[in-house]
């Protein structure tokens, strides 16, 4: 497990994903941004993500179509939607799809990086466990 | 559209009555004598009441078309309103998330500095204030993206007697306190409602709570329970409150459309209320009159159409 | 087999502890958690059909913790359970999803009720997103 989450903001809002960026970088989160949903697969093809925060209204290909993709390609990876919109029925949509969390936008930064916290603890947690499933004698 | 009112009623039978009795009566005079003509008195009577109590209802049958035309109107307005205010809000959400950060960045950069520079404090200060007006707006659009969120009802049996006093209850420790007793006059005989029961309880709190607003101080609350018309119940909460002016009614589904001091409310809580009793199929009227107070009448089928479908 | 999960969440030990035996008795599958930060840590792992929530404990409120609770596990219905209501509070926790309200001391079969009309509306949602599922 590293020392701090590696995080990967996609949003096509230029502006937000790099001051936010900026932001978790200050809070010691290390923390790339990508403009869109494309880029985003191909950064996960490039390095390793914790959590990925993830717009929802993106032009081409939307945030809960990629949400279904990137937990199909990277499924120990935890993804929090941050959307303009909520209600149950997306919110059941994006469980469905394996998305750990969803806030509403403008959500305030602490609360963020509250959630990212939780969702790194998780996904360490997890790895941990299959790394011992898988490799009985490595676990510590 | 043709209007008719009382008045037009009672003029076409005073100008209709007495014309017949001239056409009639004269030529009668004439050729059978005065005592046939007297006949005609009787007939123009009967013809009289039977021509009020025709026009009459026809006034009655346009008013209720009327009615009903203006409910729908208001609801379709209502809808467009909603989705428009999502829309909205929506696209605020974007911009306002970026201040909201700028905001963090800035205070970031302030942070480490010292000055004795006075334009220093005034700088921090006026970032705070803009940071207290940030969310009061995301309060504001958190608040309309509720409001415009279909909630799709989920339908159960419920005991529309029960759910009103559950809310009651809630509303009376309060209320009571502010010398605002609550009167019941629950019908017994209620047949149990197919709806969504935590919409309605919403509709309800609102309700009651506005009741409480708009009274303050002493004076009273009455819930009453009825069926208007076979497959239908009804809810009347009435308030002996401040009233609503002439003008405001038409206004007050609206979104918001509040009477409250700024800051106090956001105008929602009457359209939610509109918004929902339209999905469960009924639909809510108002009545009020300044300084005596308001009633509002919640109207709902016992069965829902979403029923039907399943 | 129980038929109910339900997690009762109320500040008070000993009205916890009363109140999740009775369910037991009854043969209600009941947890109880002390604060609503407790209460969220228990839902991380454990899923419910319906959660009793007191509205005013210290810490995280029960409005807070209501708001949670329908953010983490929309289909979980929350009853909320209050002394000295507020009226005001009974409004938002209505409008953030709440599926009651019950003024303290609850009479228990009535709240038993409302468990079982919550659950039932629980398992209606359930089954409509499994039907527009496929």
């Amino acid at each position: 497990m590293s020392a701090k989450p590696r995080v990967l903001i996609v949003d096509d809002e230029e502006r937000y994903r790099t001051t936010l960026r900026k932001l978790l970088t200050v809070r010691e989160i290390e923390a790339r941004d990508v403009g869109s949903a494309m880029e985003a697969f191909s950064e996960l093809e490039k390095a390793s993500y914790d959590v990925i925060l993830l717009d929802v209204k993106m032009p081409e290909i939307d945030g809960i179509e990629a949400l279904g993709r990137i937990k199909r390609d990277h499924p120990s990876v935890e993804v929090i939607i941050l959307t303009g919109h909520a209600s149950v029925d997306a919110a059941v949509e994006i469980m469905k799809l394996g998305g750990y969390e969803y806030l509403l936008k403008p959500c305030p930064i602490d609360e963020l990086v509250g959630k990212i916290e939780s969702a790194w603890e998780r996904k360490a947690a997890r790895d941990k466990r299959q790394k011992a499933a898988t490799n009985p004698h490595e676990a510590s | 559209m043709l209007k008719i009112s009382s008045y037009s009623i009672r003029r076409i039978c005073l100008c209709a009555v007495p014309a017949m009795v001239l056409l009639l009566g004269a030529p009668l005079w004439v050729f059978a004598g005065p005592e046939a003509a007297l006949l005609v008195l009787p007939v123009a009577g009967a013809c009289f009441v039977a021509i009020r109590s025709l026009m009459k209802q026809v006034a009655t049958a346009r008013a209720q078309e009327c009615f009903l035309d203006e409910q729908l109107i208001q609801s379709q307005k209502l809808a467009a309103i909603g989705e428009l205010s999502a829309g909205i809000a929506h696209e605020i959400n974007n911009p306002l998330a970026i201040i909201a950060q700028e905001i963090e960045w800035a205070r970031l950069q302030f942070d480490g500095v010292t000055s004795d520079s006075p334009g220093l404090e005034e700088a921090r200060d006026s970032l705070n204030e803009i940071a207290v007006q940030v969310e009061r707006c995301r309060e504001i659009t958190h608040k309309l993206l509720d409001f415009a969120r279909k909630r799709d009802p989920l339908i159960q049996g419920a005991d529309l007697n029960k759910l009103i006093e559950d809310m009651a209850k809630l509303v009376e420790k309060e209320s009571s306190q502010k010398g605002i007793p609550i009167i019941r006059d629950y019908r017994t005989d209620l047949p149990p409602i197919f709806t969504d029961p935590p919409l309605l309880r919403q509709v309800i709190l609102n309700l009651l709570n506005n009741a409480v607003y708009a009274i303050q101080q002493n004076g009273a609350i009455t819930i009453r329970t009825r069926i208007p018309e076979s497959g239908q119940v009804e809810m009347v909460i009435s308030d002996t409150g401040v009233g609503i002016r002439k003008e405001d009614l038409d206004k007050i589904f609206n979104p918001f459309f509040t009477t409250k001091p700024p800051g106090k409310g956001t105008g929602l809580g009457l359209s939610i209320c509109h918004s929902i009793i339209v999905r469960l199929g009924g639909r809510i009227a108002v009545d009020s009159e300044p300084g005596k107070g308001t009633s509002f009448a919640v109207r709902l089928p016992i069965f829902h159409n979403a029923q039907k479908k399943d | 087999m129980a038929s109910f999960r339900v997690l009762i969440v109320d500040d008070e030990p000993d009205f916890l502890e009363t109140i999740v035996k009775r369910l037991l008795k009854r043969q209600v599958d009941a947890t109880g958690a002390g604060s609503g930060e407790e209460a969220l840590e228990v839902l991380k792992t454990q899923s419910f059909d319906v959660v009793i929530l007191d509205v005013r404990m210290p810490g995280m409120d029960g409005i807070e913790t209501l708001k949670e609770i329908k953010r983490k596990s929309p289909l979980t219905e929350v009853i909320m359970l209050t002394g000295h209501a507020s009226v005001e509070s009974g409004v938002q926790g209505m409008q953030f999803g709440a599926f009651d309200y019950v003024v303290k001391p609850a009479d228990f079969d009535e709240l038993m009720e409302k468990v079982s009309q919550a659950t039932e509306r629980k398992a209606l949602h359930e089954a409509r997103i499994r039907g527009t599922a496929e």
